[in-house]
């Protein structure tokens, strides 16, 4: 009867220990497993948020170096329109048999686009002599050009000019504007991407 | 009659000490139970504080900044290569808008 109570108590006593061991192996079995699993979680999500940081600021970077280069084209390009106006300017001021003759093509111009057979040409005070002495041949080719009899009045251009002129009808409805600057703004805009493709290759226009 | 007295002390002696293993193994089951809690709460509480995170941050700021450098070398040597070409080319470009500029059309 007595070892029968120690015996029982022994018994109850080892069975209380072990199920507090399994209970226990269980918790810290479980705090791992959770463990682990956040810490994949929050490794995935790391990696997440700073490959998309990554993507952000290499994109920022780019974008801003290719703006760099975009500023680097556009330097070279304005620097062949002003230098190219530079030398209109300059071949204008020089005057002589070229510019002369310039001169007469661009009034010639002029008149072929606009209906009619009285013109006004109107050019710098520069220019007033020269077209002067080119209005017979310019009045005889315009003829001929028109089919017709043309007739041309010069005036002075009210507005400052590198050169060039500005053709309009004698009711100036209609006008032409053949100015040099009028000339190197048409062809600046025209020749825009040919210029870039003369200046960086013909691969400018992927970039 | 003594006899009888003496062996029922005896045995409530015994169940008190019965009573008392069994008492002990109970706390001493709470505790292997609040260890094992305790270990848990460590487990978990790691990771918060775990350098890992810093580490891989770092590792990761780095590896951006340093690919940050190479696209600035990159477009160092784009930017240098195109001035190069554009020198070069200059005078073409030039003289092909001043022909078009100076080019009527009758």
């Amino acid at each position: 009867m007595q070892s029968e109570i120690e015996r029982k108590a022994q018994e109850e006593a080892s069975s209380i220990l072990e199920s507090a061991r399994a209970e226990a192996e269980r918790i810290v079995a479980e705090a791992d497993a959770k463990a682990a699993n956040l810490r994949d979680e929050r490794t995935k999500a790391l990696r997440g948020k700073i490959d998309a940081q990554e993507k952000a600021e290499l994109a920022v970077a780019r974008m801003d170096r290719k703006g760099n280069l975009l500023r680097v084209k556009s330097v070279w390009t304005n620097r062949v329109f002003e230098e190219v106006e530079k030398r209109v300017t300059k071949m204008a001021e020089n005057g002589g048999r070229e510019y002369n003759e310039l001169l007469a093509n661009l009034i010639l111009e002029g008149i072929s686009k606009m209906n009619g057979s009285k013109f006004i040409v109107e050019t710098s005070p520069r220019d007033k002599e020269a077209v002067s002495n080119l209005l017979g041949i310019i009045t005889e080719r315009a003829s001929k050009l028109k089919n017709d009899k043309v007739t041309l009045r010069p005036e002075t251009l009210q507005t400052r000019t590198l050169g060039g002129a500005v053709v309009s009808t004698e009711d100036k409805v209609q006008y032409f504007n053949n100015t040099l600057e009028a000339r190197l703004a048409a062809a600046s805009q025209k020749l825009e991407g040919t210029i870039r493709q003369i200046l960086f290759g013909p691969s400018d226009a992927n970039e | 009659m003594s006899t009888d007295i003496k062996e029922l002390q005896d045995l409530i002696a015994r169940e008190k000490n019965a009573e008392e293993e069994v008492r002990k193994a109970k706390e001493e089951a709470q505790a292997i139970l609040k260890q094992a809690r305790g270990k848990a709460e460590v487990a978990l509480g790691a990771i918060e504080s775990d350098p890992a995170w810093e580490n891989l941050k770092h590792a990761r700021n780095d590896e951006i900044a340093r690919k940050k450098i190479e696209i600035q070398e990159e477009y160092k040597r784009k930017s240098s290569s195109l001035e190069k070409v554009a020198q070069q080319n200059l005078e073409k470009a030039i003289a092909r808008l001043f022909e078009e500029t100076l080019r009527g059309k009758l």
